[in-house]
């Protein structure tokens, strides 16, 4: 029966393809009529051939077209449609797009429209496209616009706890996540403990995050891609975009230097409550009472400086450069603590004709941390960091026939300190150290082929051949990768895809939060490489006129190797780090359903993932499977967005999740300890994450109303986090009840539901001019 | 360490004292079956004691259950069988209580292995060993001010370069009782071999008492002490993985371990 199917599967298809076979290439470049400036994924469609595709970085596109006359359309978000008549004969031929500023809402609508179609006939399945306009229109928690938690709104995406900027894609840790700026890996994508992300909104053009059917030119991350690609400088005049904000204040300025050959763009932030925590020190100065407030602050500055060489080369300087601070000085104690990511990338375009381009690059990225601690005449320094150097190179291939190739090449050197300590005196009664350094080498050699087999059919497959060399020993994997689409009528298709990862390089962190102490390490002899595998089913389908498109995505994802720690592992100032170790596996299976409307006064989207997360290790909960704390069976999520008139727009997000695993002691016992000690009470645990925190849900509003300055633009953005005030868990802790009158006997013990963030208002002033 | 991010959250979460945040709440716990819960600590000159209590789930009655059933025995290096009686006992001098005594006194030598058997009605049993450590003399105890009348106290000691060694370093202010001043363990990891100085924050003033004592531990001591104290920050904070108990006895919850230690009294003066 199953071989009756397949069979008349493949008669269809052959039906079709004779009417296809008589094809030719199609291709160009799309850019604004106002700066020139490439519109990277553009759409451009033939309708009638029920054909399309998207531009590239370059703002580049190629189409596999069949003989005759056709019509073909450019269309991008905030940009009037423009439509060409072609006629596709026995060579290949370039179409160039000039795109106008869209004039009214209408075009805006309709261009947004056709963006699901492309979704819908995309062969990639499991990507979320998030830009920084969108994100800018949402509601903040501090009026803070952040993309990696606006990603967070997306199904099969979690956040670890209130507030956080990790993401959790289904089922993978944070440190999974292959975050890339320009191209550039960014080690820790997060400021204070996650609370926001590296990436100022305003420095950023847009995000890609690929949940899985990874394309074989990542790799290196076994749980998704966080794709960030950053604004370049306007090739008209110089502008500049800023805000001023509760907590923060960022400027952005750009434009040409050399018009049409050479432009720049360089953003700035800052956060700024250590002034007003500084002038609360000073007021309180010689209050013997009062404990003065540390200092902290975080900025950080993105660069792009982008020269033409000529028609056929690019290059461009791409770097970052953030630092969170924490301080603390008193007479005779000082305390610093400062941490940060620096990332630094010469990139070089080269167009060899119009069929072969290639990328490449040199990067420079690392991520360190400090720790500086003075009491009197002793002084404790303790540094961690991780320093890569990748060279990088890329081609895309178009060999016409439907075929687009991609190829490339990666060798990335890692060096690692790892708890580099030293403690002494200045009298020098005292003094030692401690710490290790490791270097890897990690290569990735890969080749994909996007082939458009027929209207209906597409796949892209790739092979992707990893390895890594440290300490003498050498690991090297094939990761296949493969994706497929199929189109069933106009407003429905079906996709499938499988990738398998590799991960070297592993993140040592027994905390359920991002902390900047958190340590990166290579694999070696005794520690493998991680490995994951997922495969994934879903289904398209575009109703209501086109205006309305809904997914669903069946997952399941496997993972070995995956590395913890045995109970009370030291990883701080510990060389035999390895004995801390535990190795076990994962597994993480769900369904995300996603609606989603981007046209009309009214757009947003409704996801809904039903999950299931999984780890288990010898060494913990007795060898027994346990969920990990971010399993989550049940996560909604509702955006919408509604343009009430030119000037003002409202927003709201809701958010709903099951509580999170998390480990509670289930018993205690008296200890009395030694003489000379007081008797104590010590908790119990047993299962690990067997209970569960209640419900996670609240309710954002936001507005955004638009100002009519002299000159520029400017709109005042105004956000409600939590409205209706939940307390939802941070977490809980159980506590000693003791009697008022002598402060030791115990009376009993409560359990206590700590909450962060409660109703907070907010506002910032944006402006561009 | 983990503390100190609860530290770091705190000019964040100042700002957001004024909203409460922190609430009463039920939690269901499974039921707990009971544990024996044993300290026995052998101290060189001193009566052979023990105390035998249950563990209790969390939110039951806060007094620790008492096993009258329990019959404990040490048995000596040279075989001996001791059994300790059911006798519960509050030693007024030092605020110990233990539940089963004897009148045997230890005389053990370094390097020699005793034993311990609990077993009670239930059909519970929770055995261990110990090995005599050696004492490691405080070599010198010294203090220096600085310019506010406050000193800090430094206490030096020699490591054993051929054996893997652990300590637990304990000042206390005045007497024994009322609990310490200091306590910690360390590991001769990043020190064997060497003359080890422990030291302490500017906190003493002239005429303190301070009473500085140097255990020499076994590892079983060692890490149990840790993972009590892992447990214990694990309750409360965030950030921290739940901890087991590493008990150094088996069938139960405890620690069975000698106390070798040197222990000196000095007053602060200038």
């Amino acid at each position: 029966m199953r071989n009756y199917h397949t069979t008349l599967l493949f008669l269809f298809l052959l039906v079709s393809l004779p009417a296809w076979a008589q094809r030719q290439v199609v291709q160009g470049y799309v850019r604004a009529a106002s700066n020139n400036e490439a519109l990277i994924g553009a759409t451009i469609s033939a309708p009638e051939a029920g054909l399309g595709t998207i531009t590239n970085e370059e703002g580049f596109y190629t189409l596999s077209l069949p003989r005759g006359e056709h019509s073909l359309q450019a269309t991008y978000v905030g940009y009037t449609t423009a439509t060409r008549s072609i006629s596709v004969a026995g060579s290949g031929q370039s179409i160039n797009f000039i795109l106008e500023p869209a004039s009214n809402e209408l075009q805006v609508v309709e261009i947004q429209a056709s963006s699901l179609r492309q979704k819908l006939n995309d062969t990639r399945m499991s990507v979320e496209t998030l830009t920084s306009r969108e994100a800018k229109l949402l509601p903040a928690l501090f009026g803070e616009v952040d993309l990696l938690k606006t990603l967070q709104l997306k199904p099969g995406v979690q956040s670890s706890g209130e507030g956080t900027s990790g993401l959790y894609v289904r089922g993978g840790g944070p440190d999974q996540n292959l975050v890339l700026l320009d191209d550039a890996l960014i080690y820790n994508p997060s400021h204070l403990f996650g609370f926001f992300s590296v990436f100022n909104p305003d420095a950023v053009k847009s995000v890609e995050l690929y949940k899985g059917g990874f394309p074989a030119q990542f790799g290196g991350r076994l749980s998704s891609v966080v794709d960030v690609k950053m604004n370049r400088g306007n090739n008209e005049r110089v502008r500049s975009t800023g805000g001023l904000g509760l907590i923060s204040s960022r400027l952005t300025v750009d434009g040409p230097i050399v018009k049409d050959k050479l432009n720049f763009s360089v953003s700035g932030r800052r956060t700024y409550v250590d002034i007003f925590t500084r002038q609360i020190n000073r007021l309180k100065e010689g209050d013997d009472d009062f404990s003065p407030i540390p200092d902290y602050y975080f900025y950080d500055l993105n660069g792009n400086l982008t020269y033409t060489l000529g028609e056929n080369d690019e290059l461009s300087l791409s770097g970052y450069y953030g630092r969170d601070f924490f301080g603390f000085n008193d007479s005779d104690f000082s305390f610093g603590f400062d941490w940060g990511n620096t990332m630094g990338s010469l990139r070089w375009r080269h167009k060899f004709n119009d069929n072969l381009y290639a990328t490449t690059s040199l990067t420079s990225t690392g991520y360190k941390y400090n720790i500086n601690n003075k009491i009197d005449i002793f002084s404790f320094k303790l540094t961690s960091q991780v320093q890569d150097y990748t060279f990088k190179t890329d081609f895309d291939w178009f060999l016409g026939d439907g075929h687009s190739l991609k190829l490339g090449a990666q060798a990335t050197h890692h060096g690692f300190t790892v708890g580099r300590l030293n403690f002494e005196s200045s009298d020098s009664t005292l003094n030692f150290g401690a710490g290790s350094t490791y270097s890897g080498l990690e290569f990735g050699l890969y080749a994909s082929d996007d082939f458009v087999l027929s209207p209906m059919l597409s796949f892209n497959y790739g092979l992707r051949l990893s390895g890594f060399n440290s300490g003498g020993k050498t690991y090297a994997a094939p990761e296949p990768r493969a994706s497929v689409k199929y189109t069933l009528n106009e407003h429905t298709s079906l996709k499938a895809s499988y990738a398998s990862m590799m991960q070297y390089v592993h993140l040592l962190t027994n905390s359920g939060a991002s902390l900047p102490t958190d340590i990166w390490y290579p694999s070696n002899e005794g520690v493998k490489p991680q490995r994951s595998q997922q495969a994934a089913v879903g289904v398209s389908h575009l109703f209501g006129k086109g205006r309305y498109l809904v997914t669903n995505e069946v997952y399941y994802k496997w993972m070995h190797n995956q590395i913890d720690f045995r109970d009370g592992a030291n990883l701080f100032v510990n060389d035999s780090l390895e004995n801390e170790f535990l190795f076990g596996r994962g597994e993480s299976y769900g369904n995300e359903l996603y609606l989603e409307k981007v046209s009309g006064k009214t757009t947003g989207w409704l996801g809904y993932t039903l999950s299931w997360t999984y780890r288990t290790f010898d060494g913990i909960n007795n060898g027994r499977r346990f969920p990990a704390r971010y399993d989550r069976r049940h996560d909604i999520s509702l955006v919408l967005m509604h343009q009430l008139n030119k000037r003002l727009s409202l927003t709201t997000a809701f958010v709903y999740g099951t509580g999170s695993a998390y480990s509670v002691p289930v018993a205690r016992f008296a200890f009395q300890d030694v003489e000379g000690k007081e008797p104590s009470i010590v908790p119990i645990y047993e299962d690990r994450n067997a209970y569960r925190l209640a419900a996670y849900h609240r309710l954002d509003l936001g507005a955004v109303l638009k100002l009519r300055p002299r000159w520029g633009e400017a709109d005042l953005t105004f956000s409600v986090y939590n409205v209706y005030n939940r307390r939802n868990p941070y977490f809980v802790y159980f506590e000693q009840q003791k009697d008022r009158n002598d402060e030791q006997t115990i009376l009993g013990f409560q359990a206590k539901q700590v909450s962060l963030f409660p109703f907070i208002p907010s506002v910032t002033y944006n402006f561009r001019f | 360490m983990r503390k100190l991010f609860l530290y770091l959250l705190v000019p964040l979460l100042a700002l957001l004292a004024a909203c409460d945040l922190e609430k009463d709440i039920d939690v269901e716990l499974p039921n707990h079956e009971p544990q024996l819960v044993v300290e026995c600590y052998l101290e060189q000159g001193k009566y052979i004691r023990a105390s035998v209590l249950e563990s209790s789930g969390y939110f039951e009655d806060p007094a620790p259950p008492m096993v009258p059933d329990a019959e404990v025995y040490i048995t000596t290096p040279a075989g001996k069988r001791i059994e300790l009686k059911y006798k519960p006992v509050i030693v007024k001098s030092t605020g110990r209580f233990y539940t089963h005594t004897s009148t045997e006194i230890l005389s053990g030598q370094p390097g020699q292995t005793y034993q311990l058997e609990v077993v009670d009605g239930k059909g519970r049993r929770v055995t261990g060993f110990t090995k005599i450590q050696p004492r490691v003399p405080i070599e010198e105890v010294e203090w220096k001010f600085n310019d506010e009348e406050e000193a800090y106290l430094l206490t030096s000691f020699q490591d054993d370069a051929n054996t893997a060694n652990y300590y637990r370093y304990m000042t206390h202010i005045d007497s024994l009782s009322g609990g310490s001043d200091r306590d910690f363990v360390t590991s001769d990891d990043l020190t064997n071999g060497k003359r080890v100085s422990l030291g302490s924050s500017y906190k003493y003033r002239e005429g303190d008492t301070l009473i500085v004592t140097l255990y020499h531990i076994e590892k079983q001591y060692y890490d149990f002490l840790a993972s009590i104290s892992d447990a214990k920050s694990a309750n409360g904070n965030p950030f921290a993985q739940p901890s087991q108990i590493n008990s150094s006895v088996e069938g139960g919850f405890g620690i069975f371990t000698n106390l070798a230690y040197d222990r000196k009294s000095v007053v602060i003066t200038k």
